[in-house]
């Protein structure tokens, strides 16, 4: 991440030497370096904007129109289908479910990752097969991982279920994926699974970043194993902390096929957060317009957690 | 750090991305109407009914094309998973389909998108559909839908496990299902009386069965009515089956296809099953020692649950209706049509199709109930609301009581 600035031991930056000569019209000579280099961004900005933006755009329009059923637009309704989602009586569960996932995924799969990169960043035999082997449910099928487990809780076919059986730990077979909660959790400890991979390895890059000498000086200056991590490592992590903790927060918050696999079945809306709610306003409800609504909603609430975590925690710090 | 800082944009224009899928749209052309002097194209959007569907349909397409050299047909075939969400997207971008075949078609009708089903066949196929089945296709007085193929339900029933259970002949009323279902649970050698799913994959159907068998219809004529005495008392009669242990355990969130498995596997005694279901026993369990009788009714008498699809066109491009006429008529030519129901194994909507199925004798269980079909009343535009909320709230009976689960569907129809 910062490979061409130059690192103090401390971990600070070095600033730029204060003698750099002052760059007269400098707002000028930036505006014509942006127009010469707009011809080289422009199919970029065309694609972001295509990508992006219209149909970001597309949505909040949908938002606010009366659509029926089938699509057809029949014309403005204002805040009707914002109201719609608050007079909506599980919505307070269905809140409370969604940042019971995203918390609880990204705590524990950060947590895991940092033990897993740590260990990974130590030399012993076989490290590479066992990097290589950490990739795995980052290369699988997510619906198919999701699949694979679902099946195997079966109460009446799954071996999970007939292994927990068999050793005694049940009296005969739980529906795991057929009751809210363990349902939900089921799916947690999934989520947490395949975004292992992504987390452990952004870390690891974070960790070989950090040059030994850091380690060392530590060393000298009498720090314990703990005091070193604890005070040196984290600090130097932070950034990529920050990268995989965002990435994390967004990519679980959107993510529908594992809830959809485990929990589609379970009636109600005990087991469901924001994002497969949506899916239920368009499948079930045929509410179109409401679930773009949520949609906006859902964007809201991703954007201010972000900026929370942001605020609170300060991984874009220098110091 | 300015790269984290970009990253983090980026990051964050991602998640703008992953919120906003859900406008989609494929480019499949729909408007090459005069193309190569005079030809005419048909755009096609189905179902998959099985894995042949496919190729029934491009056998079909063919040979209308063979006679109608003049008319091609795309052809669109999508899971029933993704279909509603095709046909939606479609419709929104201006894009429909001109022959779509589904469940239900009011919500089309409504909007003003389809052709009278009298203007895009001839009178000879028009007149061959069963009276019964036209009823169920039209709306305010105009038939709209092409009734395509049907589908009712009957009881199977385990015969080794009933004898084990000392029923001696499958339940006619609600009452001896009760008794039979308990008595096989009973048993207690892990197998379970009576089948129900109610899991989102096809909930109204499970709860449809026993409510018309109680007298209960999902409408007055006009409005949605799920909040009826009628239909209270079937599910407080599906929550006692629950509460007595006689069904598979968290019937709540089992859906239908998994559970007709475990029936065919013999761990349960009796399910309600399909036409298809005969030939999936057949083709894993042809060792299965099971009956088919009608399903069990509060007093007895025969109901079952009828489901037909249909065929509908939509009004895109005036200059397309004769295209369109020509390959209604083709499908519904008497070989052409007996191919494709006989082969997908569903019955027959039309008076000479009856006549002339292969599968007469197979499927003579059902043949019979048919005069006893009641339909889903899809010609009202909030049964398809009412649907979804069917399947993704009734299966709450097993934790929650009957009446205030009633009554959240109901608020759903109301709402739509």
């Amino acid at each position: 991440m910062t490979t061409d600035t130059p690192t103090r031991p401390d971990g600070r930056v070095t600033r730029r030497p204060r003698g750099a000569p002052s760059r007269p019209r400098r707002g000028w000579s930036r505006w014509a370096a942006t127009a010469r280099a707009l011809p080289w961004l422009g199919p970029t900005l065309v694609l972001i904007a295509g990508v992006v933006f219209f149909p970001a755009g597309y949505m909040a329009w949908t938002s606010v129109r009366d659509l029926s059923q089938f699509g057809v637009d029949n014309g403005p309704a204002g805040f009707d289908n914002y109201a719609r989602l608050l007079e909506f009586t599980a919505l307070p569960r269905v809140l409370t479910n969604t940042v019971v996932w995203v918390l609880g995924v990204v705590v524990v799969t950060v947590l895991i990752s940092l033990g897993l990169a740590q260990f990974l960043d130590k030399a012993f035999p076989g490290r590479r097969f066992v990097r290589l082997a950490i990739i795995v449910p980052w290369a699988a099928s997510v619906v198919m991982t999701t699949t694979v487990v679902y099946y195997g809780l079966d109460p009446f076919y799954g071996i999970i279920n007939a292994f927990l059986v068999d050793v005694g730990l049940l009296d005969q077979p739980y529906g795991f994926t057929r009751n809210a909660v363990p349902a939900f959790l089921t799916a947690m400890g999934i989520a947490v699974f395949v975004s292992l991979p992504f987390t452990t390895y952004t870390l690891l890059a974070g960790l070989q970043t950090i040059p030994g000498d850091v380690r060392e000086a530590a060393a000298m200056d009498g720090a314990g194993p703990w005091a070193t991590y604890r005070r040196i490592i984290l600090p130097l992590l932070r950034p990529a902390l920050a990268v995989a903790t965002i990435i994390n927060i967004i990519n679980v918050f959107n993510s529908l096929p594992i809830l959809q696999v485990i929990t589609g079945s379970i009636p109600g809306y005990n087991a469901d957060t924001t994002t497969t709610l949506i899916f239920k306003f368009i499948r079930a409800d045929r509410q179109i317009d409401t679930a773009a609504a949520l949609s906006i909603v859902n964007f809201l609430i991703v954007l201010a957690v972000i900026l929370v975590y942001l605020k609170v925690v300060k991984p874009m710090r220098d110091d | 750090m300015r790269r984290l800082v970009s990253l983090t944009a980026a990051a964050v224009a991602a998640g703008l991305t992953l919120t906003a899928c859900g406008f989609g749209g494929d480019d499949g052309g729909s408007g090459g109407s005069a193309e190569d002097g005079g030809s005419t194209t048909l755009d096609l959007l189905v179902p998959q009914y099985s894995d042949g569907t496919t190729a029934l349909w491009e056998e079909i397409i063919a040979s209308f094309e063979d006679a109608n050299p003049d008319v091609t047909v795309n052809l669109e075939v999508q899971s029933w998973d993704n279909i509603n969400d095709v046909i939606r997207t479609k419709v929104q971008a201006g894009e429909a389909p001109d022959i779509l075949n589904i469940d239900a078609f009011s919500g089309f009708a409504k909007d003003d998108l389809l052709y009278p089903a009298e203007d895009v066949v001839s009178e000879d196929t028009f007149a061959d559909f069963q009276e019964s089945f036209i009823e169920n296709a039209s709306l305010d007085g105009t038939v709209y839908g092409l009734p395509m193929i049907a589908s009712a339900r009957a009881l199977f029933y385990n015969e080794d496990l009933l004898a084990q259970a000392g029923v001696p002949e499958p339940p006619a009323t609600w009452d001896d299902l009760l008794a039979a279902a308990t008595a096989v649970t009973g048993l207690g050698t892990g197998v379970y009386g009576y089948g129900m799913p109610l899991g989102s994959e096809e909930a109204q159907a499970e709860t449809s069965i026993w409510t018309f068998g109680g007298g209960g219809s999902w409408t007055d004529g006009d409005a949605i009515t799920v909040d009826t005495p009628e239909n209270l008392a079937a599910v407080e009669f599906m929550k006692q089956l629950i509460d007595a242990g006689a069904t598979q355990p968290d019937p709540g969130a089992t859906d239908r296809t998994p559970m007709l498995d475990v029936f065919i596997q013999g761990q349960i005694a009796m399910a309600v099953g399909l036409p298809p279901t005969i030939g999936q026993i057949e083709e894993r369990s042809p060792d299965l020692d099971y009956g088919i009788a009608p399903v069990p009714t509060q007093d007895g008498s025969p109901v079952t649950l009828g489901v037909a699809d249909h065929l509908m066109a939509f009004r895109n491009d005036d200059d397309k209706q004769d295209a369109i006429r020509a390959f209604l008529d083709h499908f519904f030519s008497t070989d052409v049509y007996l191919t494709f129901v006989d082969t997908e194994g569903f019955l027959p909507t039309t008076k000479s199709g009856a006549e002339g199925t292969a599968n007469a004798e197979r499927f003579a269980d059902f043949l019979a109930l048919l005069p006893d079909a009641k339909f889903y009343p899809s010609t009202n535009e909030a049964w398809a609301a009412t649907q979804g909320a069917l399947q993704s709230l009734v299966g709450q009976i097993q934790t929650q009581d009957a009446a205030s689960v009633l009554q959240q569907i109901q608020a759903s129809a109301d709402n739509a």
